[in-house]
């Protein structure tokens, strides 16, 4: 093993691609921000790696974060996609549940988003399984030749092969991937089972679709990234995040393209979680916030919330995910003026070009970082990382249109600043109340996370709004979802259809499956190279009461040998969630859930201040509640474990600034996070 | 500025907080029409009954429903409401849509007095009534449709009035699932109170009131100033609910609609009076209905609340249909309201003619299929709703089988997977209806067909739909879509399962047979022979037309290879133009009617001309708008060349004496060449 052992998180965003180091020896972390190169995600990483300046030899971990699926899915740039199904069933993906699935209401001209596959490319074959699993008629010996050549004809360059009920027994969809793949050897195939094990044909037709969809494009990305990566010496494996919040390798992300939707997101995730686990944190909610959008997640217990029914775009997604909610509203969403005269913030956003009106990139349009230059919180004597010099008068100017429309003579660029920040955060406030009180949590009782670009300016102040009395900015905000992709286990989950009214069922039954279910996810972490002692697994049951349509997912517990515990924690989770619990009635199994964990090493931070001397940079007239005050601005990399300090203030440092409004006391922990609580006698909501 | 920042973060908060009713209701119910059908809404009122905040998830078909029943319930308890009391209405004839749908309103006090109401009107899956479900094609009064609650105090002072309770959860089947729905609502109201009352705090209570009526003003003089844009005028529209239940007899609605300044009318006097079948509507639907469509056409985007609405006024003459009263049963009340909307569509869209559309399926389509349980115990019930396809309008085509603009987008469909788990049923295909479509130079999008086999011993039938003999109309020249259809499939024969087409009531099912249902093509926008020969190669592509139904309805003619000729397009086109019947208006002193279907007399040789047959329906077409229906009455003593018409005809289509107008067949079905 070479002498210096690295850990790579890499996390490929539009603009930027970030890159985080950790050196194992010294427990320290390295940071590199470089230019995302559109159409070319892997010279970004390249160019990421050079920029850290470090001997690629000595990498023994990488882990990256992909945006390839997502940006292939709505640039509508995946492979012509053939799909094959069963008789009387080829308009499943066309017709849906009959919904709109993305707003639509009063919209007379709304227009369905297109199905993945084209309609004279989805072909119907005699084939029948029924919902007992039997095969009423089977494909074992049909004529796949003329399939096989009107997808020829029609250029089809990936195929999906989507049998109704072939949830409970896929032996014809495999037998159909055999034949065609004899018949086609160089053309993807994904069989719908495969990749969702869940009862509802249209949700696994879907995922299946879309997973056959980007098949090549994430295929032809992995095989240059791991090429390229070769040649400029990175001999580790190269491992991608998965949606579920772990890590898989090329091989399985490259035939589970539906699993890396959130591949860039859930890094943030995973680094907000180690985070809140370094200050002892248990609950919290992560709030990253963007140029254009912002991404919040729910962690109770430390454990990340998983939402197993997911949309992309309008096309359902059934695969399980890490449950991000995201809107649309970050850094740069502009201000406007509204029809009836009232004020709006987003959705629509100056983007990464021409970006906020102050990056002096031909940006004309006032947004959130234009607002925040003139409220003071972002400097304008001194450039930002990447050598960004902000242009005052530009966002002075970019004010000039939505003052001039509203018909207050009285208001001024830095009043209508002001009430930018504040619709904006009352959306941000929004999407936190969406995880937490729609979804049962008292926003007050959790810690917000706040990284991203944008996020830690605006982390107190959403805190504020909702209450929350204590609020985290990790070190290098900029770069968290990056070293959650370094943190990352590995992670593969499994579904199975199987279950029926409890009194009905055999405890023996569910262990039979749920062993089969283990020896496949043992499988995968073995090819993934890990240690059989660090594989863990979580297995659980999809419950409700007999009647009922939602589910509650309820640990099982493989020690049980009766159906007693699993009932009376069905019950009592019941009552939590919904308010009630029916003791009396019947309950239902639905699905068998089982999460094979892969662990790896947990690394460990240690503080390093960057530079010595008095931490305050200078002070600047900065607005807070009514007007300027005199406010201290601090330099991060001076700030010492330790180290305290009141708000008012300002935190800048490479890749991110930091707002302390008045009534916050800052302290600095141990791994380099401001720890941030709100002083008693304070109680803004 | 700050005052406009204010007002933002109040409108933020509200629909924050509508928005979190929503999220309750569905995880904490626990009929699957509420969880998965959402059929239900929520709103904040103020105290005199306006609309506040309701968010685009809800159902439109409540938006003005909910005001209406809030407004009854004040003027009910006026200065007798007190913190602790709740509410519940469902009373069709004040304010309410049909007996299934419970409104409960939660006041909130401020300085002392009833300031905010919090609502949530639910449909339940039962209330009684004479047929499980409550809904039934058969009824001939309200009383058999289920429990009809007017304005009631259920709570009075935090004690909650179990006597009332007691009866009414007593009069209801599955009363468990019943009280827990009643729960969930009581739930929502009042943790929707509770976020109100933080926000009262935040903002303080008279700045918070103020904000509100100030968001009312601006939406109210934003709409205003929409309908100003619009020129002055009178537009008239006219259509049918195609049968009652019971009698294949149609009811006839009449619509003059009134733009005057920056306020809009909408006068249904003339339509026929209320009928003892399910198709009725009580006094709030077609307000609903004039709402829905002057928000869809003038301004979609916007948060909704009151102030939009404060520019409109409907005339709806009390006893008719489209004013019902007791006794008259409203269940089939969606039927009336989409009728109602397909007016205002076609006679606002004479204003605004970038907005119209073709119509649509006209109704929920219930489909519903029950039998006993293989395992003996009980019964199972499938029950579905499905779509047809979406109009055609300028620049865009229908959606196939999709929710339309007026509706909330629920799930229509189960999936075949769960069918065939829990039933002794089969799914034998779900797709898209070929051909279906409202042809136009924007066509409608296609229905779909179902179809599903009993696999157990018996089963019964019943389906509840509009538009199985009255198609959706086409508008601008555009065809007509594919009606609805519901048949039986037995050993190979198709039965028809009721005397009325679309009104079937507990038909026997046997073992091995396929229901099979079809809904209706959207109706089309413009003259299909000017649609795009690039379009019409596309859905001859996807399979959407076939070769021979491209030739004959869009004058699209292809070779061998399937490539478009142009030259024998262009002449099919012009022989297909040719080949259109034009007759001359001729002025009548009255508009003839048989009952109350419009009737044109026609001699034998234009009605074989026409290829229609006495008692079928012909349609006069216009480049504007849908044009005018009848029914053929043969009468060899019309003229062959010339059409008399009436006033309100004539108004209608915007024509005079003298004008050429075309005439064509309504068919069932666009379809030629096969079966849709």
């Amino acid at each position: 093993m070479a002498a210096r052992q690295l850990l790579i998180g890499i996390d490929v965003g539009g603009t930027f691609t970030d890159v985080l180091c950790y050196e194992a020896e010294s427990r320290t972390l390295l940071p590199a921000k470089v230019p995302s190169i559109p159409g070319g995600q892997w010279r970004g990483v390249l160019d990421a790696l050079d920029a850290l300046g470090i001997d690629k030899g000595d990498i023994t971990a990488f882990v990256h974060g992909t945006t390839i699926a997502t940006n292939a899915l709505l640039e509508r740039k995946g492979a012509k996609t053939g799909l094959v199904t069963t008789e009387g069933f080829r308009d499943v993906i066309e017709i849906g549940r009959t919904r709109r699935l993305v707003g639509g209401l009063f919209d007379i001209k709304f227009q369905r988003a297109q199905p993945i596959a084209e309609r004279d490319a989805r072909v119907e074959v005699p084939e029948r399984t029924l919902a007992d699993g039997s095969v009423e008629r089977d494909v074992a010996g049909h004529d796949f030749t003329d399939i096989v050549a009107r997808f020829r004809a029609l250029g089809v360059e990936s195929v999906a092969i989507c049998f109704l009920n072939a949830y409970v027994n896929d032996a014809t969809e495999r037998a159909a991937a055999a034949a065609l793949a004899q018949l086609m050897p160089e053309t993807p195939i994904t069989t719908s089972a495969a990749i969702v094990r869940e009862r509802g044909e249209y949700e696994r037709f879907s995922t299946a679709t879309l997973n056959a969809y980007l098949t090549p494009v994430m295929r032809g990305y992995l095989d240059t990234l791991a090429g390229e990566l070769a040649q400029s010496g990175v001999a580790a494996p190269v491992n991608i995040m998965g949606s579920n919040g772990g890590a898989m390798t090329l091989e399985r992300a490259a035939g589970f393209v539906a699993g890396t939707f959130l591949s860039g997101p859930v890094g943030g995730v995973n680094g907000a979680l180690r985070i809140a686990e370094l200050a002892g944190i248990e609950d919290c909610i992560t709030f990253d916030m963007g140029g254009t959008s912002t991404d919040v997640a729910l962690v109770a217990g430390r454990q990340p919330r998983i939402s197993h029914t997911n949309q992309v775009d309008a096309y359902p997604l059934q695969v399980p995910q890490l449950d991000i909610h995201t809107i649309g509203a970050g850094g740069g969403s502009i201000l406007w003026v509204q029809s009836d005269g009232t004020l709006e913030v987003g959705p629509r956003s100056a983007g990464a070009l021409p970006g906020p009106a102050c990056y002096g990139r031909g940006g004309t349009d006032a947004t959130i970082s234009d607002a925040n230059l003139l409220l003071g919180r972002l400097p304008t004597n001194r450039a930002l990382s990447g050598g960004l010099m902000l242009d005052h008068p530009a966002a002075e100017r970019a004010f000039q249109a939505p003052l001039a429309a509203l018909s207050d003579a009285g208001a001024d660029p830095v009043h209508l600043a002001d009430g930018a920040i504040r619709i904006a955060v009352a959306k941000m406030a929004g999407a936190v109340r969406e995880v937490s009180v729609h979804r049962g949590f008292d926003p007050r009782d959790f810690t917000l996370l706040g990284f991203g670009g944008a996020g830690p300016m605006h982390v107190m102040l959403v805190a504020d709004e909702l209450a929350m009395a204590r609020a985290i900015v990790p070190r290098y905000p900029g770069h968290l979802s990056a070293l959650g992709q370094l943190l990352a286990d590995h992670r593969h989950d499994f579904v199975r259809a199987w279950g029926g009214r409890l009194g009905d069922l055999a405890v023996a039954d569910l262990a039979a499956h749920l062993a089969e279910m283990r020896a496949e996810g043992e499988v995968l972490l073995a090819a993934e190279g890990i240690a059989a002692d660090a594989m863990r697994h979580q297995a659980s049951v999809d419950m409700r009461y007999a009647g009922q349509s939602f589910t509650l997912a309820v640990p099982w517990d493989e020690a049980d040998t009766e159906w007693g515990p699993l009932r009376a924690a069905f019950d009592a989770r019941h009552g939590e969630t919904f308010g009630y619990a029916d003791g009396g009635s019947e309950v239902e199994i639905v699905n068998l859930r089982l999460i094979s964990l892969g662990l790896v090493e947990r690394i460990e931070l240690a503080f390093r201040a960057e530079a010595a001397g008095d931490p305050v940079r200078e002070r600047r007239p900065v607005w807070f509640d009514d007007g300027f005050v005199d406010c201290p601005v601090l330099d991060r990399d001076r700030l010492t474990a330790g180290a305290a300090f009141d708000g008012p203030a300002i935190v800048e440092e490479a890749g991110g600034t930091t707002v302390v409004p008045p009534g916050w006391r800052v302290t600095v922990h141990a791994s380099g996070a401001l720890d941030c609580r709100r002083m008693p006698g304070d109680d803004t909501c | 500025m700050r005052d406009l920042v204010r007002l933002e973060l109040i409108r933020e908060s509200l629909i924050a907080v509508v928005n979190e009713m929503r999220a309750n209701v569905i995880h904490s119910s626990y009929s699957s029409v509420l969880y998965e059908g959402h059929d239900f809404s929520c709103a904040l009122m103020t105290a005199d009954g306006r609309q506040i905040a309701q968010s685009l998830d809800d159902h439109p078909i409540h938006i003005f429903a909910v005001p209406y029943s809030t407004v009854e319930v004040a003027r009910a308890f006026e200065g007798d409401i007190h913190p602790g009391d709740i509410f519940l209405h469902n009373d069709p004839y004040t304010g309410g849509t049909h007996l299934n749908d419970i409104l409960m309103l939660f006041p909130v006090f401020h300085a002392g007095r009833p300031a905010i109401f919090t609502a949530v009107r639910c449909h339940w899956g039962d209330v009684g009534g004479m047929t499980p479900g409550s809904l039934s094609g058969r009824v001939n009064e309200i009383i058999q449709e289920g429990i009809r609650i007017t304005p009631t105090r259920i709570c009075h002072k935090g004690v909650m009035n179990e006597a009332f309770l007691g009866l009414m959860f007593n009069n209801m089947r599955t009363k468990a699932e019943r009280m827990g729905d009643f729960n969930t609502m009581l739930g929502t109201t009042r943790k929707a109170a509770e976020h109100l009352e933080r926000l009262f705090d935040r903002f303080g209570g008279d700045a918070l009131l103020a904000g509100i009526e100030e968001l009312i003003t601006r939406s109210e003089a934003q709409m205003r100033a929409h309908i100003a844009a619009l020129p002055d005028g009178e537009h008239f529209a006219e259509g049918y609910i195609e049968s009652t239940g019971p009698t294949p007899e149609p009811l006839y609605a009449r619509l003059k609609l009134i733009i005057d300044g920056d306020e809009i009318t909408a006068d249904f006097t003339g339509s026929s009076p209320q009928t003892a079948g399910p198709t009725n509507i009580g006094p709030s639907m077609a307000i609903n209905s004039l709402g829905t469509i002057v928000k869809s056409f003038l301004d979609p985007t916007t948060p909704i609340n009151h102030g939009s609405f404060a520019p409109l006024t409907v005339v709806a003459p009390e006893g008719s249909f489209t004013n019902a009263r007791y006794p008259a049963p409203c269940g089939a009340m969606a039927e009336v309201k989409h009728l109602l909307d397909a007016l205002v569509a076609g006679a606002l869209g004479e204003a605004v003619p970038e907005m119209k559309i073709g119509d649509h399926k006209g109704g929920a389509n219930h489909t519903y299929i029950s039998g006993p349980e293989p395992t003996g115990e009980g019964i199972y019930l499938l029950y579905e709703w499905p779509a047809g396809g979406t109009g055609g309008t300028e620049g865009v085509d229908g959606n196939h089988a999709m929710r339309f603009y007026t509706e909330g987008d629920f799930s229509s469909l189960h999936a075949a997977e769960v069918v065939e788990s829990r039933f002794p049923l089969r799914i034998e295909r779900s797709e898209l209806r070929e051909g279906s479509c409202g042809d136009g130079r924007f066509r409608g999008g296609l229905g779909m067909r179902r179809e599903v086999r009993l696999l157990g011993e018996t089963a019964v039938l019943s389906v509840v739909s509009e538009k199985n003999v009255i198609p959706p109309y086409g508008t601008d020249g555009g065809g007509n879509g594919a009606g609805n259809r519901f048949t039986v499939v037995r050993d190979g024969a198709v039965l028809e399962p009721s005397p009325v087409p679309g009104k079937i009531s507990g038909f026997k099912l046997q073992p091995g047979d396929v229901v099979r249902e079809e809904s209706s093509g959207g109706g089309g926008f413009g003259d299909p022979l000017e649609r795009a020969t690039d379009r019409v190669a596309r859905d001859l592509r996807l399979g959407y037309l076939d070769a021979v139904q491209a030739e004959a309805r869009y004058g699209v003619v292809v070779d061998a290879a399937g490539e478009i000729d142009p030259a024998r397009t262009e002449a099919r086109r012009a022989e297909l133009r040719a080949a259109r019947v034009h007759l001359t208006l001729a002025a009548a002193n009255e508009d003839e009617f048989a009952g109350p279907k419009r009737t044109c007399r026609l001699p034998t040789a234009l009605a074989r001309r026409l290829g229609v047959a006495g008692g079928q329906m012909i349609e006069l077409r216009v480049a504007h708008g849908p044009g005018v229906r009848g029914w053929v009455e043969i009468d060899e003593a019309a003229d062959g060349e010339r059409l008399p018409l009436g006033p309100a005809g004539m108004a209608m289509l915007k024509a005079a004496p003298g004008d050429q107008i075309e005439v064509r067949a309504v068919a069932r079905s666009p379809v030629v060449g096969g079966e849709a």
